[in-house]
């Protein structure tokens, strides 16, 4: 059988016994994804998202956490593989400047969607159009947990707020985005 | 809500560590409040990821990736990880404790050994008869005292490589209390001891002495002394050959 037929999880256990092209082949179906959301992720920093690429695939290469399909589907553990490596790089990048720089609050922390930009502001996805109706302190928490790897206690302090008065924000905000998305599904 | 509770987004979020991590999945199976609110918040975190757009990279960036992935990490790493892990999980098991418990123990094993092979000797050696190599009779040592009939008889014995002194003697005067007789082998001038015994109480005494290979004497002679930790003569001379 080509590689090209293969399901996911094939190519997966492949790449397990280290078999070169089955990494390509996963690179070639899905790189458009992964790129897409390390690019939101650094914010459209080009050279950061060729990294953190770079490091992703060399964690499918040598992971020993394996994709199992009975967990769900392949794209999901694909996508979650991708953001724990693009939070460590954020963590590890910035350690240094976030602790030597107590962080500069005074500049504004800009978690644009930079797609945005060039769609116009076209919105398609149904989690997109869910956030969307959340207000601006609420998109702004999630946003800086899940798009900008801030831990919860940089947020408090990022916010000039407890931590306790987060988390409950933050706890509130999923809910409510959870709302949103099952009337978006109506 | 107990504390445990105030832990559930940074649970979600993967902040906590090993342990709290998994503190907080063991509460979560007994706090059926947390369970629904992690369910909930667990969807909209999983949508969260959906929250972007494909993008087409630079057709460059497949072959840095592959260059990044396979230079990093070469294609056949595994035997030589093996290797050092294997080496280092010897290194882990000889720590000074082990090493010194290891040593104490080939030790041990080397004594037993040679005690055993020492034992199947002396076993295989009472199927040979027994030999009288050497008789020596023994006399009082001070002849001229009255009433002295002490005497007595030695004999070295033979059976196959072994050789045994057997000491036997009448009439000997009793003792006091820690007083002993010692047998000393004499060569050359040279004493070495022989062992100690007790007479009974008629006098009678017996001593077997097991002869190392090198024991060379002409002659033996028996002291009586104060305690039979002696290694030279310290009493008076009773009995000898002559």
């Amino acid at each position: 059988m080509r590689l090209e037929e293969k399901l996911d999880k094939e190519l997966m256990a492949l790449v397990k016994k280290k078999y070169r092209p089955a990494l390509e082949e996963l690179y070639d179906r899905y790189i458009k994804l992964i790129y897409g959301f390390i690019f939101k992720f650094t914010n459209g920093n080009e050279e950061k998202t060729k990294e953190i690429v770079q490091l992703v695939f060399l964690k499918l290469w040598t992971t020993k956490s394996s994709y199992n399909p009975e967990k769900g589907n392949f794209v999901n553990w694909l996508l979650t593989v991708t953001r724990n490596v693009c939070v460590d790089y954020v963590r590890k990048d910035s350690i240094h400047i976030r602790n030597n720089k107590q962080m500069d609050l005074s500049k504004p922390i800009d978690i644009e969607d930079p797609n945005n930009d060039i769609e116009n502001g076209l919105i398609n996805s149904e989690i997109a159009k869910a956030k969307n109706k959340l207000s601006k302190p609420q998109k702004r928490l999630i946003d800086l947990l899940y798009w900008k790897g801030y831990s919860l206690t940089e947020i408090a302090k990022i916010e000039n707020e407890p931590i306790g008065t987060i988390k409950s924000r933050l706890h509130q905000s999923l809910k409510q985005l959870k709302k949103y998305l099952e009337v978006g599904d109506l | 809500m107990s504390i445990e509770c105030d832990n559930l987004l940074s649970f979600l979020s993967d902040e906590l560590e090993e342990k709290e991590k998994k503190a907080f999945a063991e509460h979560l199976i007994h706090c059926p409040e947390c369970t629904r609110e992690y369910d909930q918040m667990t969807e909209a975190w999983n949508s969260l990821k959906w929250d972007f757009e494909e993008f087409a990279p630079p057709s460059s960036l497949k072959s840095e990736v592959m260059n990044f992935v396979f230079e990093s990490n070469p294609e056949i790493p595994v035997p030589v990880r093996k290797v050092k892990k294997w080496s280092s999980f010897f290194r882990k098991q000889f720590t000074p404790i082990t090493s010194g418990l290891l040593l104490a123990t080939l030790v041990l094993v080397i004594v037993l050994l040679n005690s055993n092979v020492q034992l199947k000797k002396e076993l295989s050696a009472i199927n040979l008869p027994v030999e009288v190599e050497t008789t020596l009779s023994l006399q009082p040592a001070d002849k001229t005292a009255v009433n002295m009939n002490t005497d007595g008889v030695a004999y070295v014995l033979q059976q196959g490589e072994e050789r045994r002194l057997v000491v036997q003697i009448q009439n000997l005067p009793t003792l006091k209390e820690s007083e002993v007789y010692q047998v000393w082998l004499l060569n050359k001038g040279e004493r070495a001891n022989a062992g100690t015994f007790k007479p009974d109480e008629a006098g009678t005494g017996l001593l077997t002495y097991k002869l190392i290979l090198n024991d060379q004497f002409n002659q033996i002679g028996i002291t009586k002394e104060p305690d039979p930790n002696g290694t030279q003569p310290r009493g008076k001379k009773i009995v000898g050959s002559s």
